[in-house]
């Protein structure tokens, strides 16, 4: 065969080659690819097919679950998301924790569907004890849903697990204290105080937060007296010492600082500067 | 006269000289098959694609939101794993066919060869040529780690168990290309490759069938394949899982004695070939 005859066959090749891909990439460029996600089976499943490269399989599904569901574009992302990254990743590789946190973050955050984002994530935790970052997530998760007391719990779960970092234990006591439950608050605080884990970062903190909420504590009681003043008298008290005077308060209560508290305005007040402004 | 094709110098010269024990002989034909095999261009295609795809899990890591270490370091096992398999299953059933295609079989065996001797003496040339690769790619792989600042330490057991797993690979190749042409051989080999990987689902199976010869076959069955699940701890090193004690030893002597049944039995069936 001639060199041109070559030639030209190359040529005629190469030019329909080029040609038909671009006709193709027209005609699938449009196609709805939610089928393919569909039908991906369960990692269970695909665990047993993948003769012994589930972790690989877990890593390759995972970096395309991330490009797909990266593309702000479609309609229909957030389809399917519990099923991809709990049931397909994280059955092939259980202990494949960014696969948790990813979907979670796409489910809570994009989808702002927070229970199923919690869902993932206890499946998570269920399957790593050990990993106090899948609790942690829950915990911020819950707060930015302004559900407290669950991101309390969270905290608890993720303190709980032995090299948990201090900031873990703060989070935990800080979010008691946003849910309203003072007295348990204050006795997590001072756990944080107790515990070897805590650094001195954390320790400032919560001697910070110790003395915060032993006011806090204190004028919530003080409060309550007054009220009772009130309820005899039919008026609030002029002074602390007016509580005293009348058998209310064995002494002049002292806050934190050594200073005594006060009553302004019908209502106890402390010298102390109290965080968060309350 | 001129030499067969496949026939070295000191290959000659190692036949020419009457062998003092067996030992020799296999050692002769060992180092042989050694370096035919480093000659051979589809092991250095395999071992250059598998240290690229090694490179390569780096940039791939790039793509992932989170532990980049991790992609890293299942594509780097699952490449010495995947290219450990083809190299043992494509070269190891060419190596006894290849003889006799040659008929270099029968200049062979006319010296003081035993068969057995021939057999054994491939397979070691060939574990040796499988030990090499998977020390390059494993370099290769720790090497991408340690620029990263992680210790690749922890993967050592999970690559001394895909070794253990390549001897089993290997004898079942040698098994086969006793038996058949390569291509069968190929086919058969990977059969054998995927049981073992599927052999824990007769567990599965003969707790869901009914009847006892039923479930005798699938303890049968589940008994006569290699377990390559349990020589899998790839996952476990890559999360820093706790390994069961004695997990790595004794799946090492069970993978081995495994391959040491297989390569008896590929002697056996060596030693009643007919090859006239």
């Amino acid at each position: 065969m001639s060199r041109l005859a070559v030639a030209a066959i190359l040529l005629v090749a190469c030019t329909v080659q080029i040609l038909s891909g671009e006709r193709l990439e027209r005609l699938l460029g449009d196609r709805d690819d939610t089928e393919r996600l569909l039908y991906l089976p369960n990692g269970k499943y695909l665990r047993a097919l993948s003769m012994g490269q589930s972790a690989l399989l877990a890593d390759a599904i995972y970096l395309w679950a991330i490009q797909y569901y990266a593309d702000y574009g479609r309609e229909d992302r957030y389809l399917l998301v519990e099923h991809i990254f709990g049931d397909v990743i994280a059955g092939l590789d259980p202990q494949y924790v960014d696969a948790y946190w990813i979907g979670a973050l796409i489910l809570t955050t994009e989808a702002r569907d927070l229970d199923a984002g919690l869902r993932l994530l206890d499946q998570g935790m269920a399957a790593n004890p050990d990993k106090w970052i899948l609790p942690y997530l829950a915990g911020w998760e819950c707060h930015s849903f302004g559900r407290y007391e669950q991101a309390a719990e969270y905290f608890d779960r993720a303190a709980a697990v032995p090299d948990a970092p201090a900031v873990v234990l703060r989070l935990r006591a800080g979010m008691t204290a946003e849910a309203g439950d003072l007295e348990e608050a204050y006795r997590l605080w001072l756990e944080v105080l107790e515990d070897p884990r805590s650094d001195p970062a954390s320790i400032a903190v919560a001697e910070r937060r110790v003395r915060d909420l032993r006011v806090r504590i204190e004028l919530a009681q003080l409060q309550s007296i007054v009220d009772a003043f009130r309820n005899r008298y039919g008026r609030a008290p002029r002074s602390i010492e007016e509580l005293v005077g009348n058998g209310y308060l064995a002494e002049v209560p002292l806050d934190p600082s050594g200073e005594p508290y006060a009553i302004e305005d019908g209502r106890p007040i402390s010298s102390m500067r109290l965080l968060g402004g309350k | 006269m001129s030499l067969p094709v496949s026939m070295s110098r000191p290959e000659v010269a190692a036949r020419a000289q009457p062998l003092p024990g067996p030992l020799h002989a296999i050692v002769a034909i060992a180092l042989n098959t050694f370096r035919e095999a480093i000659r051979d261009r589809v092991l250095y295609l395999l071992v250059v694609f598998a240290l690229i795809v090694i490179g390569v899990s780096h940039a791939l890591s790039m793509l992932t939101v989170g532990d980049e270490e991790k992609i890293i370091k299942d594509v780097g096992l699952g490449a010495i794993s995947l290219f450990g398999v083809m190299v043992a299953g494509f070269v190891g059933v060419s190596l006894v066919f290849k003889e006799i295609e040659k008929r270099t079989v029968y200049t062979l065996l006319a010296n003081p060869v035993r068969r057995w001797q021939f057999i054994v003496g491939k397979y070691s040339g060939l574990l040796a040529v499988l030990a090499v690769n998977l020390v390059l790619m494993s370099v290769a792989l720790f090497v991408v780690l340690l620029l990263r600042g992680v210790s690749p330490w922890g993967l050592i057991p999970a690559i001394a168990l895909i070794y253990v797993e390549l001897t089993v690979v290997t004898a079942f190749a040698l098994f086969f290309s006793s038996l058949t042409n390569p291509i069968l051989a190929a086919l058969w080999t990977f059969c054998a490759y995927f049981a073992g990987h599927l052999s824990w689902s007769l567990e599965l199976l003969r707790e869901r069938v009914d009847g006892a010869a039923a479930r005798w076959l699938c303890d049968a069955v589940y008994f006569l394949l290699p377990k390559f699940d349990q020589l899998n701890i790839k996952r476990e090193v890559v999360h820093g899982l706790e390994l069961a004690d004695g997990h790595v030893m004794l799946a090492t002597i069970n993978g081995l004695s495994y391959a040491a049944v297989v390569l008896v039995l590929s002697c056996l069936v060596f030693q009643r070939k007919d090859f006239v």
